[in-house]
């Protein structure tokens, strides 16, 4: 199964989308971004598999989309175009 | 034992929060600083209590709640967010060592608006006219010596038309009056956990309508890289590891306020506060009484012939738990003419029953009737 990840500015904002998205019935997770997608050091993300396209929609109208989104592909990630 | 020092801390607690204690204690590591259970049952733990704080407080965005040890800390942040060496700031007659000794500290220009105790058309008054030019402004929501309500959104009203940003001191008033953060409008709101929240020491909120100055710097668990604290919030402000049992605590009493209702809890309070006005009319004491509708949560008195230490330590040997002295806040005793001796001071909480609050009035007129 496809894994997407929503880059977030803190674990508070990944908290709060990853709540946002479940409130919504789309099933999210907090996790740990890896290293390799944060210029910046540890990071957070919201993790999920399905209706992905949908969560990126929510979490824009709510003005909570502020990083950037990866796919997953074997070990690599791919950005995907927002 | 009969506890009357809630405006210091409040000692008896809703059940809950020594459950949500023990509960962290017991399961929660540090919140960010990694993926696993105990880190992330620790980050939902706080995300809980500052979506609660939110709540209760009218903050539209719960980022903007930032955890402190205290008040002081909360204020401390404020104070040198916006104050610079030297700096005009406008603090009513009412302010408590957390806000004067760091703008002392600061050198700042202070001037100071409003003495006249229970009086908010003077305090008003004095903030109108010693605003403009102001770099900031700083005003206790109510005295934590004298239980005065400030009118703090007209004084909030009246920093907006100067453009002058606004630190409001609401550790005697978070839990007990109604706080719109949104109508306030304030730059900064600061109060401790521990009093009227019912959170455990070692707690206290800073409501940020603006970003902030780290006063500490250390690990955020984010943007690891990066020799800077974060520019967002709450990470920029938090540095080190939360006080993740306390926080948990406190949502338990912003749960346990919440529940009840700040309108219970005051009207609970004005109750107390009336038993006091009328067992206490005839003691000979000097009871620093206003208009109800501008006095909450706390009575100051003087005894008019022994000093304020001895009352209370005679209180004390009866089990009763009152305050005396200055109680940090000198600029206040200055305003209410009692610099030179303190006040005891009686502070309530949704705990005191009314009973022991008679209880203590009989005291004092023994204490009283026996010293004469």
């Amino acid at each position: 199964m496809t894994q997407y990840l929503i880059m977030c500015r803190s674990l508070t904002h990944a908290q709060r989308s990853a709540r946002l998205l479940e409130r919504r019935g789309i099933s999210a997770a907090v996790t740990k971004a890896p290293q390799g997608l944060s210029k910046r050091g540890c990071a957070y993300a919201v993790s999920l598999h399905k209706r992905f396209d949908e969560a990126v929609r929510i979490l824009r109208e709510h003005e909570m989309l502020t990083g950037k989104l990866y796919m997953r592909s074997g070990e690599t990630y791919i950005e995907v175009p927002t | 034992m009969i506890y009357l020092d809630n405006a210091a801390t409040t000692l008896i607690k809703p059940v809950s929060v020594e459950q949500a204690v023990l509960r962290a204690m017991r399961t929660m590591a540090s919140p960010g600083r990694g993926g696993h259970r105990p880190a992330m049952l620790a980050a939902e733990a706080v995300l809980d209590c500052r979506i609660a704080a939110a709540e209760l407080f009218h903050v539209a965005d719960p980022e903007r709640i930032v955890f402190t040890m205290n008040a002081t800390h909360a204020l401390n942040l404020a104070i040198h967010s916006l104050v610079g060496v030297g700096d005009r700031v406008v603090i009513s007659g009412f302010e408590h060592n957390s806000v004067t000794r760091p703008l002392h500290a600061l050198h700042a220009d202070i001037h100071v608006a409003g003495r006249a105790v229970f009086n908010p058309e003077d305090t008003l008054a004095a903030f109108q006219k010693k605003l403009p030019k102001a770099k900031a402004a700083v005003c206790t929501h109510v005295s934590n010596a004298f239980g005065y309500i400030l009118p703090i959104y007209e004084i909030a009203e009246l920093c907006r038309e100067y453009r002058v940003p606004l630190i409001v001191d609401a550790s005697q008033s978070a839990g007990i009056l109604p706080i719109d953060a949104q109508r306030m409008g304030a730059a900064f709101i600061a109060m401790p956990g521990h009093k009227a929240l019912f959170g455990p020491q070692g707690t206290g909120i800073l409501i940020c309508g603006e970003t902030g100055s780290p006063l500490l710097y250390g690990g955020s668990g984010s943007e690891s890289f990066l020799q800077r604290m974060p520019e967002y919030l709450p990470d920029r402000l938090e540095a080190g590891t939360h006080n993740v049992c306390g926080i948990a605590g406190l949502h338990a009493g912003i749960a346990y306020v919440q529940e009840r209702g700040t309108a219970a809890i005051l009207d609970h309070e004005k109750r107390l506060l009336g038993i006091m006005a009328r067992e206490l009319s005839d003691s000979g004491l000097d009871l620093f009484l206003g208009d109800p509708e501008h006095q909450c949560g706390v009575v100051s008195v003087r005894p008019g012939r022994m000093d304020c230490e001895g009352l209370a330590q005679q209180l004390a040997d009866r089990d009763i738990c009152v305050r005396s002295g200055l109680h940090c806040a000198p600029t206040a005793h200055q305003s209410a003419g009692t610099i030179e001796t303190g006040t005891v001071r009686f502070s309530f909480s949704p705990f005191v029953a009314e009973e022991q609050l008679r209880h203590t009035c009989e005291a004092l007129r023994e204490i009283l009737s026996s010293s004469s």
